[in-house]
């Protein structure tokens, strides 16, 4: 059932009916040959309408249109703009520059689509202005765009929190533990803070090691062409710079839950763009349409996602999956690896989106019933499913640098400037797996 | 005659999509309220919660065959973008033929009698003063899979009408 829902989906048709479609077929003709009781779809309309009336996930359409907002007018644009200008004149400087305005509209977007291709057609034509090594500056856009993934308030963190809590409940009810513990989507927003700023200093430290070593990598700007006034200054950074830390420090906080946080940071983004004058009726209609379409096209992905885990589960594919972690019980490191292994793998060919609903729903229970930290997994899953975004020849956001970037830098410069950073997330999960306390620690406060 | 029929459903399809786009500004501006109303004023309102949650519900269901409409859902293009225009025309055709509208078909299926139960009884929300309407919300479950149906017969219309156009 895996192999052929593969097979179709890289024949290029829309991924979310490939899932759902397939697994229909698969649960019609195992129904003619006696394998699969048809009654079992009865459960469809349940889970459907269980993705489309879950509060936790009411946040993704709060959090695209803030996103959006901040992207169409031009707020994330100016804010980059800004930066360069005051870090342009140091070797690495403006790699650098683009590291943490990435990190910030990682932040406030969560969408690494959108922060990848944003970075690309702002900073990647300055940075090649500047000389810098193609490859040197395409690797950063890409890896810098992909710390969506990991610093919160990310969609992948809201997707994968509310995965994860269900499996955490069924792992703990198979033990007989019948008043569970939970883990929130605001415990995974903590507890992926540090992990992400620790990424953000790996990136910066390794782009100010490698200018100095190798010049001509990032040489530095010879005289600053432009000059800002430090009044435009201030309004570039800083409205954009208060929204993210109002949103980031009420989830944080415990003042606001980040559905909450997601829609009054919206409604600030749009408040934001009306008093810079960017906010027309037409903008407002694009934002509103871009919203719905990237907010339609995640929801198919889950219901799709949902209707075929509905029928692996049909065929007993979950007890085949608990059967296999059943031979490494006591070694849960190992169990841990093998997912790990598998996600990066699928990360090839699949979105985390899709990665997120068809394999943590089916290895999560047994992994948490071994005893693992539910907090300490997701943050792992979320730092695991960055790199794959990153891994060549089937990685997303080389897809959509690629798409943004002029045709004289080649693909394979690319895939060279990304291979330093995919190293650089290696070693985060390497720490995390010697120091779990970098992701539990603060949720545990 | 066939394509001012697909253009006809085509149009429902767009403004359809693009009334609900709106709603995505209404979810943000009810949650500033909610927000503004607890902290502020120590009110909390379910049912201004729920009202929430049905605009979502709305907003995605009501908008998926606008996604299709505007060829928003995501592929995996490694091999697609290097086929024949005329395999991505076939692979479209299957693609809607056997997998999108059987799937909306035994949606609504599967659905009927879960929807229609919930209509008997006039279903209300499990919470004290919530909105009294979960049948609603459960009706958007066939309502989505028949746009859908109707998004992907015209889809298919046009890859067999117009088949120099209808790939990119």
């Amino acid at each position: 059932m895996f192999a052929v829902v593969f097979l179709m989906i890289l024949t290029g048709y829309a991924v979310a009916p490939t899932l759902a479609g397939v697994a229909l077929i698969f649960a019609l003709v195992g129904a003619l040959t006696g394998v699969f009781n048809l009654a079992d779809l009865g459960f469809m309309p349940i889970r459907i309408f269980g993705v489309m009336s879950n509060t936790v996930l009411i946040a993704l359409p709060l959090f695209i249109l803030m996103g959006v907002t901040l992207e169409r007018t031009n707020i994330a644009n100016k804010l980059l703009r800004a930066l360069s200008i005051i870090m342009a004149r140091t070797p690495g400087g403006l790699a650098i520059a683009v590291v943490l305005v990435g990190a910030l509209m990682a932040a406030s977007t969560g969408i690494v689509g959108a922060t990848v291709v944003t970075l690309g057609l702002l900073a990647l034509p300055v940075m090649l202005k500047q000389n810098y090594q193609p490859s040197f500056a395409t690797g950063t856009i890409a890896a810098t765009g992909t710390l969506g993934q990991i610093i919160p308030p990310s969609i992948a963190l809201v997707l994968l929190g509310d995965v994860l809590s269900n499996a955490y409940q069924q792992a703990q009810l198979s033990l007989g533990i019948f008043n569970p513990k939970t883990v929130s989507v605001e415990d995974l927003f903590v507890g992926s803070l540090l992990p992400g700023l620790a990424l953000v200093a790996l990136y910066a430290t390794y782009i100010f090691a490698r200018s100095r070593i190798d010049t001509a990598a990032a040489p530095p700007a010879k005289r600053s062409d432009e000059e800002l006034d430090l009044g435009e200054l201030l309004t570039s950074l800083a409205p954009p710079i208060l929204l993210i830390f109002a949103v980031l420090g009420s989830i944080l906080a415990g003042y606001a839950t980040p559905t909450e946080a997601a829609g009054v940071g919206a409604c600030g983004a749009l408040l934001m763009a009306a008093l810079q004058r960017a906010l027309s009726i037409e903008t407002l209609k694009e934002i509103c349409r871009s919203t719905l379409t990237t907010t339609a096209m995640v929801f198919f992905i889950l219901i799709g996602a949902s209707v075929f885990s509905l029928v692996f589960r049909g065929y007993g594919g979950d007890e085949l999956v608990s059967g296999w972690f059943a031979h490494i019980e006591h070694a849960p490191l190992l169990a841990v690896g093998i997912v790990m292994l598998v996600i990066f793998l699928l990360g090839f060919v699949l979105d985390f989106v899709e990665i997120t609903y068809i394999v943590i729903p089916i290895v999560g229970p047994a992994l948490l019933a071994m005893g693992i930290d539910p907090i300490w997994l997701g943050v792992l899953i979320a730092i695991n499913l960055q790199t794959s975004f990153l891994t060549p020849p089937f990685g997303f956001a080389l897809f959509y640098l690629r798409g943004v970037t002029p045709p004289t830098v080649e693909t394979v410069a690319i895939y060279k400037g990304v291979a330093p950073f995919i190293v650089l997330q290696l070693l985060l999960i390497g720490i995390l797996v010697m120091f779990p306390a970098l992701a539990t620690w603060l949720p545990s406060l | 005659m066939i394509l001012s029929v697909v253009r006809f459903f085509e149009r429902v399809n767009e403004l359809l999509g693009k009334s609900v786009a709106v709603l995505a500004l209404f979810m943000a501006l009810l949650t500033l309220l909610i927000v503004v109303l607890r902290y502020a004023f120590d009110i909390g309102s379910i049912a201004l919660q729920e009202s929430v949650l049905y605009m979502h519900g709305a907003l995605i269901m009501l908008g998926l065959a606008y996604a299709l409409q505007t060829g928003s859902h995501v592929r995996v293009d490694i091999v697609y973008t290097r086929l024949q225009p005329n395999i991505k025309r076939l692979i479209n055709l299957c693609g809607h033929a056997f997998f999108l509208i059987p799937f909306a078909v035994l949606l609504i299926v599967y659905s009927w009698d879960y929807v229609l139960s919930s209509w008997r009884v006039l279903e209300s929300s499990p919470e004290v003063g919530g909105i009294p309407g979960i049948y609603l919300l459960k009706s958007l479950l066939p309502l989505s899979a028949i746009l859908l149906i109707l998004q992907s017969l015209c889809e298919i219309a046009r890859l067999l009408i117009e088949p120099r156009q209808a790939i990119d």
